[in-house]
């Protein structure tokens, strides 16, 4: 684990050195996608301003949803962008065997390979937000709210890059797995909003089937005071279990790795 | 004379009748797109009706309006996320630009045509979208013919507003080497300004005049808002010469824009 820490340090720092090379291009890449986020959100003022709330919710409370799944998506941005990329730029080109006749463990190899500045912008607007509707909401600042907020954002960013992880692993039998991966990846646009909006089959296929909801509604709900039961707690034992069961996708895909040869 | 007409159409055609072949060789991403437009619309359909639960009219549109412009934005939406930018940025990395510029052929034109073709490709591709809208999430398309045949005109000249700017923001692509984050941002700005997420009718004032101050709205809002029932037909006119004056000034702008920006040319390998 401490060799793996050490590693990802200098990966890291390779990777800074490479992106610091060109720093307006560092710049722009990593504000572009704060730009969308932006948008949505402006829109969602927009409407606001003129109703009192969207079921019950009001614009702060809002935005706390929407920062909280930003910020998740911030960190599969930074940390795991790799996975999309499996397919078209490793597994096409060969260059994922390269990753096989190392002595470190390919999907590490493959994650650390790149950190993707992209998903800065992404965290900086989340946390913006949260920050903002937390003030505005008057919801206090303590050690166990920092805590919660911490561990949410940590089961966000680990749902998305499971569910990331898992429609990656399609690379090995289809080489490009970017449409899959696009297609789940985008259910996320639900987790935007408050869960009550939606009909019961939404609802419950954001929580148990592409349990984005744990992202951001569920959290969000807990440190508003409402009552969302367990669900507020069983966030981060989802995500363990989306991860172990992305992670045996992984390996049932590699073992049936058979490389595109030439 | 004719003879040179004749030539100059035979290659265009050519350049148009490859477009539907670069659709189709991309199946999954055909299926992909489709279903993830639907499942953008369950989103915003749900939003809307959230957010009718408290009032009757927003921005002066009832309910039905407000979800007929919604779901046709986002079919239309599309139109707008066109990243002309990075495809200048890949030719120009890997010098393939030398050999367009060459070509005996007018360099714009050339895209005009292909884009003008694909508006037909996306057309046909969007149309079983819009059945499903009609059928299960509430679009109620107006039955008069006038009001399509309004849409079809404004649609067509509005992409080609959208297609000049788009060549004009792809000039970037001369001096700067990102591309990708430059791209992100041009949508990003083009689906707010264009209306495609919430319509121009309900933005505060301030907004509502840089929204209209941007060439955006012309291929997004303009057109839809005849479908969906919020502009009526007898606006048609005075609209279309707005759009052609777009038309006229962009176009000569994207010429001298394009013309200055192709003097800073550095290909990068090739």
């Amino acid at each position: 684990m401490r060799r793996y820490l050490s590693l990802y340090g200098v990966f890291f720092v390779q990777r800074l050195k490479i992106l610091m090379e060109y720093r307006v291009n560092f710049l722009i890449g990593a504000t572009s996608t704060s730009f969308l986020q932006i948008g949505g959100v402006l829109a969602m003022w927009v409407v606001m301003r003129q109703i009192p709330s969207l079921n019950g919710w009001s614009f702060d409370e809002v935005l706390l949803v929407f920062g909280l799944v930003t910020i998740s998506e911030s960190i599969t941005h930074m940390f795991a962008d790799n996975l999309w990329t499996l397919g078209w730029q490793y597994i096409r080109s060969g260059e994922f065997d390269r990753f096989l006749v190392r002595p470190i463990d390919p999907l590490f190899h493959l994650l650390a390979d790149r950190f993707c500045h992209d998903g800065i912008g992404n965290l900086l607007v989340g946390t913006a937000l949260v920050v903002k509707a937390m003030s505005a909401l008057h919801i206090p600042f303590t050690v166990a709210t920092a805590l919660y907020l911490v561990i949410a954002v940590l089961t966000g960013g680990a749902i998305f890059i499971a569910l990331n992880l898992l429609t990656a692993s399609s690379a090995f039998w289809l080489v490009d797995s970017i449409p899959v991966t696009f297609l789940v990846y985008n259910t996320y646009e639900f987790a935007k909003y408050p869960l009550t909006i939606y009909g019961r089959g939404i609802r419950i296929a954001l929580t148990w089937l592409i349990p984005y909801g744990f992202a951001s509604f569920y959290p969000a709900s807990y440190l508003l005071g409402r009552n969302v039961g367990a669900l507020a707690w069983m966030g981060p034992l989802v995500a363990v279990l989306f991860m172990s069961l992305a992670y045996r996708a992984w390996k049932f895909g590699l073992a049936h790795y058979t490389s595109t040869g030439s | 004379m004719i003879h040179a007409v004749r030539r100059e159409a035979r290659v265009f055609f050519a350049f148009a009748a490859m477009v539907p072949k670069l659709y189709l060789a991309y199946n999954a991403w055909v299926v992909v797109e489709f279903v993830v437009q639907i499942l953008f619309m369950l989103v915003f359909v749900a939003f809307w009706r959230a957010v009718y639960a408290n009032t009757t009219t927003l921005g002066g549109l009832d309910v039905g309006q407000t979800i007929n412009y919604i779901l046709l934005a986002q079919i239309v939406a599309p139109l707008v996320q066109s990243r002309l930018v990075s495809e200048f940025g890949g030719m120009i990395r890997e010098g393939r630009i030398a050999i367009e510029l060459l070509r005996p052929v007018d360099f714009q034109a050339r895209y005009a045509v292909e884009s003008l073709t694909s508006l037909v490709v996306f057309a046909v591709q969007k149309l079983p979208l819009v059945l499903i809208a009609g059928a299960f999430l509430g679009l109620r398309l107006p039955s008069d013919p006038a009001a399509w045949g309004a849409f079809a005109l404004s649609l067509v000249l509005g992409s080609m507003v959208l297609f000049l700017t788009d060549w004009m923001f792809a000039c970037l692509a001369f001096y700067s080497t990102e591309t990708w984050g430059l791209g992100v941002v041009k949508i990003a700005v083009a689906t707010f300004f264009g209306g495609a997420l919430v319509p121009l009718q309900m933005m505060p004032a301030w907004l509502r005049s840089i929204a209209l101050a941007l060439p955006f709205s012309q291929g997004v809002a303009v057109p839809i808002s005849f479908l969906a029932g919020v502009t009526p037909v007898s606006d048609l006119g005075a609209l279309l010469i707005r759009q052609l004056l777009w038309l006229v000034g962009l176009g000569i702008a994207s010429r001298l824009v394009f013309r200055q920006a192709v003097r800073k040319i550095t290909v990068q390998g090739g």
